[in-house]
């Protein structure tokens, strides 16, 4: 006589296995079939390292070593959601000054497509005053008073280009190296390569800044897509509790939340036993850091700890929402260990519509939201040597015209400029990449590139080498493929960029 | 009128077409012409030497970029690049070497120009590498130059290579210490890693331990002495007393907000390889680490302990 305590529990897995199962099982089974040979033939084309990713499902997140030796154990990406224009921050266009108010050529309009711009536009020159700076001479307008002085630090990439020019999938691609959903992002991808070391905080942690709007892509750009959702990107605040809903309820003792943990991590582990998803295992995980994190995030996320000399050199004030209060969190999580850290600031697309989309009004606000803190981070991370082995990139999606948008035909009310994919500003520092370099060239309207163009999968690659891969290597089987950050279009790390 | 011509100017007839074929064929086909004037003597034989600039440095952009479609299988334009003499052949129009030449004038149209090249939104070349190619043009793109004598010439930049690796040698190279890894990684999880997975060299970072890890938990970590090559100490409770000059091997050493005094400094000074330190928030006075620097190790903080 069979144990009806196994009946059922032979039962639930008969009927747990749906007719999607059996299809999926099948499917799979056929393509292996086939995929076998030809997964075989491309491997000894490509010949590249085959790595292997596997980890303790109860310990997802531990540190893996890159194939090769990094030059960066950690980054910080400054995300500058818009799109900033490199027109009147970097990319110094005396000779489009000097065209200024003029018609636009038509051959800059031939077979171009805008996302507003339509009939004739005009020329707009650079809105502010540039000049020179540091040992490097590098050009740079009088909005970044304090990024200035780390000219010599960081290393400007001119020649930036996309193929997307609307926001959500060009933010897409500069995140998860494709414009559309469900892809892996950056962050991601780091994390699940190589782990983090501190097993107490979330390897990827994601911080917005102004006013809540994060990004027009939303969550994806900081999805885990198909990589498993350990891998995700963990959304803090840096005011009040850092992550919603940590912290116990009111009467709830810790003893009683390890207690409830206990009872829930079992019922997992029942249904893993029956099913073995191996979601379930993270999602066992996951609660476990959270109850981790209960003591270590209040701690890393706190930055009343910090004197109040250094708040000031961010421009940091405890209990706001900024992007000042962000940077100053950034370092404190490279500190502990935290492996890619990405911020949010919304708010650099100026086209010129209302005021705050204003080169003149807006972007000039962007900048002083995120010039000093930016820079502060930068000597920060320098004084503490951290810069060393922290990558920190700073761009935005794409770039922006250098002619006056011109609505419906319509001249804005304020100074603004379209979306721009064909030419944008980015720069890194810190983590191996060559300081007080200029890399690349646009023409003298700041059209098109005409020198060292870089594609965002390159620049991706370069970021990947700088974390020690080789940027085919870092793949995951998904669909019959080895994803990968790159894509499939050839991608190269660019040398002059490696110090 | 009865045909009859004199064997003499048969034979100068047969003479004048054959001259004049070979005319035609040296005015459409300049690669011939230069062949012809190579035969007769007219022209030397052209040919770079192994160490010259153009060997060194120029006809690897050659390869790079043109001789896909400007070399032996495909000849475009007439002009091949894929070696020192086609490259003085020239191509349909004859030379396209030369400062202003030809050669250099299409590779630096915009890549939106149709006859722009490398063609097609291919990758034009970089900044630095016209800079070679114009610096060869402008020395009269000679094959005896060394490139040793080309002082201006950027910085040459090897394309990025991911060498592969043998996991079982790696397994080899690891094998006298990998017991005692394995017994601190248990001891200490998560503060050991190799470097990478083509490397025995360690990385220990004590940094999430804070007060809780001292000279007594250093002192286990002397087996590996010899291995660890990046070494962070951070926010630990070590002292002067910590067996610092045992970490021969260590390449970058953080030691920010301990206690360390200046008394740490020579043992610091003893490690070979140390090339970065970072001592902030620690009680080393800024002076104590003059030596340091001016061994060329880069050092951060110093002198900001009360």
């Amino acid at each position: 006589m069979m144990d009806p305590k196994f009946l059922f529990t032979d039962l639930a897995q008969i009927q747990a296995q749906t007719r999607r199962h059996f299809l999926g099982w099948g499917a799979g089974g056929l393509g292996a079939f086939f995929l076998n040979d030809a997964m075989r033939t491309e491997a000894q084309a490509a010949a590249v390292q085959k790595l292997n990713f596997t980890r303790d499902p109860a310990t997802p997140l531990s540190t893996l070593p890159p194939p090769f030796r990094a030059r960066a154990k950690r980054v910080i990406y400054l995300h500058m959601g818009g799109a900033p224009s490199q027109l009147d921050l970097f990319d110094y266009k005396p000779t489009l000054a000097r065209f200024h108010g003029h018609d636009c050529p038509q051959s800059f309009l031939k077979g171009k497509r805008f996302a507003f711009i339509s009939g004739i536009p005009k020329l707009l020159g650079p809105q502010f005053p540039f000049h020179q700076a540091g040992q490097s001479g590098t050009w740079i307008s009088d909005r970044m008073p304090h990024l200035q002085g780390k000219l010599d630090e960081i290393c400007m990439v001119k020649s930036m280009k996309t193929d997307q020019f609307n926001h959500a999938p060009a933010q897409l691609l500069v995140h998860t190296g494709d414009p559309r959903t469900g892809h892996a992002s950056l962050g991601s991808w780091v994390t699940y390569g190589l782990g983090s070391e501190n097993q107490n905080l979330p390897g990827f942690i994601v911080l917005v800044s102004s006013g809540g709007i994060t990004a027009n892509a939303g969550k994806p750009l900081w999805g885990s897509g198909f990589l498993p959702s350990v891998y995700q990107g963990v959304q803090c605040r840096s005011a009040g509790e850092p992550v919603l809903y940590l912290d116990n309820p009111k009467d709830v003792s810790r003893a009683q939340r390890r207690e409830v943990l206990d009872a829930v991590d079992e019922i997992n582990r029942q249904t893993h036993r029956q099913f073995g998803n191996p979601e379930t295992v993270a999602r066992i995980a996951q609660y476990e850091m959270a109850f981790r994190m209960q003591l270590e995030a209040s701690d890393a996320m706190d930055i009343r700890r910090e004197p109040a000399a250094t708040l000031a050199r961010y421009g940091a004030e405890p209990g706001k929402t900024s992007y000042a209060n962000n940077c100053l969190v950034a370092r404190r999580l490279a500190e502990r260990g935290v492996r890619f850290i990405q911020l949010y600031h919304w708010g650099w697309d100026s086209h010129g519509t209302p005021t705050d989309e204003g080169v003149n009004v807006g972007m000039v606000n962007r900048c002083r939201e995120t010039d000093r803190p930016t820079a502060a981070l930068l000597s920060d991370l320098k004084a503490r040597g951290l810069l060393e082995d922290t990558l920190v990139v700073w761009g935005g999606e794409f770039g922006r015209t250098p002619m006056w948008e011109n609505r419906g035909g319509q001249e804005m009310a304020f100074i603004g400029r379209d979306h721009h994919p064909s030419a944008f500003t980015i720069w890194m520092a810190g983590g191996g990449v060559k300081a007080g370099l200029v890399h690349g060239q646009t023409d003298d309207m700041g059209y098109e590139i005409v020198q060292d163009p870089v594609e965002v999968r390159d620049l991706h690659a370069t970021m990947l080498y700088l974390l020690g891969f080789d940027h085919h290597a870092l793949n995951y089987p998904y669909q019959g493929l080895d994803q990968k950050l790159t894509g499939v279009k050839p991608a190269r790390v660019i040398p002059q960029l490696l110090a | 009128m009865a045909g009859r011509v004199s064997v003499l100017a048969y034979a100068g007839g047969v003479l004048l077409l054959t001259i004049g074929a070979i005319g035609a064929a040296m005015l459409l086909r300049p690669g011939f012409a230069a062949s012809v004037r190579q035969v007769t003597g007219l022209e030397p034989v052209r040919a770079a030497a192994a160490d010259s600039f153009y060997a060194v440095r120029v006809a690897p952009l050659f390869d790079q970029h043109c001789t896909g479609c400007h070399g032996e299988r495909s000849a475009k334009g007439q002009l091949r690049l894929d070696s020192f003499a086609a490259a003085w052949r020239g191509g349909r129009h004859g030379d396209v070497l030369g400062a202003d030449g030809e050669l250099y004038r299409r590779i630096t149209l915009p890549p939106s120009d149709i006859k722009a090249m490398p063609p097609d939104g291919k990758q034009p070349l970089s900044r630095d590498e016209l800079t070679v190619i114009r610096l060869w043009l402008a020395g009269g793109a000679r094959g005896d130059v060394p490139a040793s004598a080309v002082k201006n010439a950027p910085e040459l930049v090897l394309p990025v290579t991911f060498p592969s690796f043998d996991p079982q040698a790696v397994a080899r190279q690891r094998a006298r210490l990998a017991g005692d890894v394995v017994r601190l990684q248990a001891r200490f999880p998560g503060m050991i890693a190799y470097e990478s997975q083509a490397s025995d060299g360690i990385e220990v970072s004590a940094i999430l331990a804070g007060k809780r890890f001292g000279d007594a938990e250093l002192q286990a970590f002397a087996p590996l002495a010899s291995r660890i090559v990046r070494l962070d100490l951070s926010g630990t409770a070590i002292t002067d007393a910590a067996p610092l000059a045992r970490m021969t091997a260590v390449i970058r050493m953080r030691l920010a907000d301990t206690a360390l005094t200046g008394n740490i400094v020579p043992a610091l000074e003893s490690l070979p390889k140390l090339k970065v330190l970072t001592v902030t928030g620690s009680a080393i006075p800024a002076q104590a680490l003059d030596g340091l620097r001016r061994k060329g190790v880069t050092v951060h903080g110093g002198g900001d302990g009360a």
